[in-house]
């Protein structure tokens, strides 16, 4: 054979690429675990129960005001998000005219890639000057909805499109109306993946301080009620991190911030795994 | 099944048989009275969609981009507090600054996310590729004021100290790799590039990894059959096969760099001059909006600056995100002649 030894050249370059691209996830992970390593190294020493209880006082104390703040500013925007989000894709998915249902996807996707700090920008613009509330919890989270919606509402979207057709055609066919439909079957089959999409905007919500720290402002005491500034986790670190040395405290305040965040977003993922699986247990009978 | 233990529904009549109802365009026109229907199909649900444009439009028609002219895209910006006739407001050098920070992360980006992604569909076993994703896919949970916190305490001072002086001394003739020692600092381009190539990654390899995984398998095995070998198929027929969706994601990932505000803000160094090379400090526009709110509330003249970045930032955003959806919407309806089974994954 005199083209074995071509052959076996384009095999050779084949294999040495194959590992020579294994390279990239070095990169990449390398920055991962050197990333959580110094935030653990650097809060961890720090923390202790005070760090989740007490408010911070000049330096010191802990963080509880910011974790109050952050958990209900998410959880109001989590609320609008998902109800607006999944509502919006109800009505593409089921309602809407083919033109409408195409623009409105697009719009979805428009929304998706505003940037945060130009969300946060309008939010500052409209629930903190223009209403005249000045810094609140409630424009923080009204403005953080906004960044959530577009990820609810695409996943959702797309949770519902690839609903088995038979399972519309059958509930149609038994004489079910569509909004029955939607609400007792497509939701139902969805359920999982929308969760998904719920959590993983939680998530990207969480993290995000552009949207929060010019509707929100800053507080290190906890709440009393919404129209007030409040503290986050993520505009703690923003406020904490560039203090000098003499100010030690403050970065490791900030650490323990970034830590917590971090905490919370991975307990976001393991919970939505482990929701997802329980439900795609249970509605495994409805494909069969 | 589902239904059962709920109340009967009444017979729908006159219901043409032939016609089967389709998700697009639902054939089925009955409209029964229920306040639960009216909430699941009201169009009054996409309005946050279309609001923020709408907000967007009014800034645009109440700011009236006092700014805007020849000057506004000057790199001469000099803001003076309290005296607007002295201030010069030229959005040049935040210009500058994105396209450079932006552009250079997209470069790193788009070579390690098709690496990344051509090794997950085409090399790995299905374990390990599966585990690597969920790695992939954590670092896009990540907060970007961690990255921004860990970029300022523990990146700054080695980019600052140990490699910008030897990438200097190494390959200084480089365009940028070169200039002045004083350029030299923690803070600059070339750490605010690096942060922001490893946050966009996550993004640009979940959706070239889709692109790719959605080429025909005829294809695929068209290539295997006549003897291409296994990089041969990724070049020559994945890549080439999943252009659009990569290019979609190339402007995806641009978007995503280019409206990055935080974790920019925190290393790039606040500096509102024309870098002289990669290790200087610079500003975005993004980031500049982000540390410059705060004092903007005090000078209205400062507010109505931002105002017309923010309108920029937000053009460009729109305008990279409109590309990218008919490149994909390009892409489905080629594989889609060409006789793919099927239409492709739904990205994030």
């Amino acid at each position: 054979m005199h083209s074995s030894g071509r052959m076996r050249r384009r095999l050779l370059f084949d294999r040495v690429i194959g590992w020579a691209l294994l390279l990239a996830f070095v990169v990449v992970l390398f920055p991962l675990f050197d990333m959580l390593y110094w935030i653990g190294a650097n809060a961890l020493p720090t923390m202790s129960w005070g760090t989740l209880t007490e408010n911070q006082v000049g330096t010191g104390g802990g963080l509880y005001p910011m974790i109050q703040g952050t958990f209900v500013i998410i959880a109001i925007a989590t609320a609008i998000a998902a109800a607006l989000g999944v509502l919006a894709a109800f009505y593409t998915t089921e309602y809407a005219p083919a033109p409408i249902a195409r623009i409105a996807r697009i719009a979805g996707n428009l929304l998706a890639g505003v940037p945060a700090i130009v969300l946060g920008y309008f939010g500052y613009f409209l629930l903190v000057l223009y209403t005249g509330w000045g810094f609140t919890a409630l424009g923080a989270a009204v403005t953080m909805a906004f960044f959530m919606i577009p990820y609810i509402y695409r996943t959702t979207d797309i949770a519902l499109t690839s609903v088995p057709r038979t399972q519309r055609e059958a509930a149609l066919a038994i004489g079910s109306r569509r909004h029955q439909y939607l609400a007792r079957i497509a939701f139902r089959i969805a359920l999982p993946t929308i969760l998904t999409g719920i959590f993983f905007a939680m998530a990207l919500g969480l993290g995000e301080a552009a949207p929060i720290l010019y509707t929100a402002g800053f507080s290190s005491t906890p709440i009393t009620n919404l129209m007030q500034p409040t503290g986050t986790l993520a505009v703690a670190i923003w406020q904490f991190y560039d203090f000098p040395a003499t100010y030690g405290h403050f970065l490791a305040l900030a650490f323990q911030a970034a830590f917590l965040s971090i905490m919370i977003v991975l307990g976001l993922n393991v919970a939505v795994q482990l929701l997802s699986d329980r439900y795609r247990r249970r509605l495994r009978g409805l494909y069969q | 099944m589902v239904g059962a233990g709920e109340e009967p529904v009444p017979e729908p009549v006159g219901r043409p048989p032939t016609e089967l109802p389709s998700p697009e365009r639902p054939a089925v026109a009955t409209a029964p009275e229920s306040r639960f229907r009216a909430w699941l199909g009201s169009p009054l649900a996409l309005i946050p969609l279309i609001l923020v444009l709408v907000v967007a439009a009014v800034l645009l028609i109440a700011s009236g981009f006092r700014y805007f002219g020849p000057s506004f895209w000057s790199a001469d910006y000099n803001f003076v507090p309290g005296s607007p006739n002295q201030s010069i407001w030229g959005i040049g050098v935040f210009v500058t600054g994105t396209a450079i920070t932006a552009g250079l992360a997209l470069v790193l980006a788009t070579v390690l996310s098709l690496a990344l992604s051509i090794s997950i569909v085409v090399y790995l076993p299905s374990t390990p590729s599966r585990i690597l994703t969920i790695l992939t896919n954590l670092l896009a949970g990540i907060p970007s004021v961690v990255y921004g916190i860990w970029g300022f305490v523990i990146l700054a001072p080695y980019f600052g100290l140990t490699l910008e002086p030897s990438l200097r001394d190494a390959i200084g003739w480089i365009p940028g790799f070169g200039g002045p020692e004083s350029a030299i600092g923690p803070h600059g381009i070339l750490l605010a590039v690096f942060l922001l190539t490893i946050m966009i990654i996550p993004l640009t390899t979940a959706l070239m990894r889709e692109a790719m995984r959605s080429v025909p398998n005829d294809l695929v095995e068209a290539g295997l059959a006549l003897g291409a070998t296994r990089w041969e198929v990724a070049r020559r027929v994945r890549m080439r096969s999943a252009r659009l969706g990569i290019g979609s994601a190339i402007l995806l990932g641009f978007g995503r760099a280019v409206g990055e505000s935080v974790a920019v803000a925190m290393v790039i160094g606040a500096e509102t001059k024309l870098p002289v090379s990669l290790y200087s400090a610079s500003t975005t526009m993004a980031s500049f909006i982000f540390y410059q709110l705060d004092s903007a509330f005090f000078y209205p003249d400062l507010l109505q600056f931002l105002v017309e970045i923010a309108l920029v930032l937000l053009g460009i955003a729109l305008a990279v995100n409109l590309v990218a959806q008919r490149l994909t919407t390009a892409e489905i309806a080629t594989s889609t002649t060409v006789g793919a089974a099927g239409a492709p994954e739904g990205a994030r």
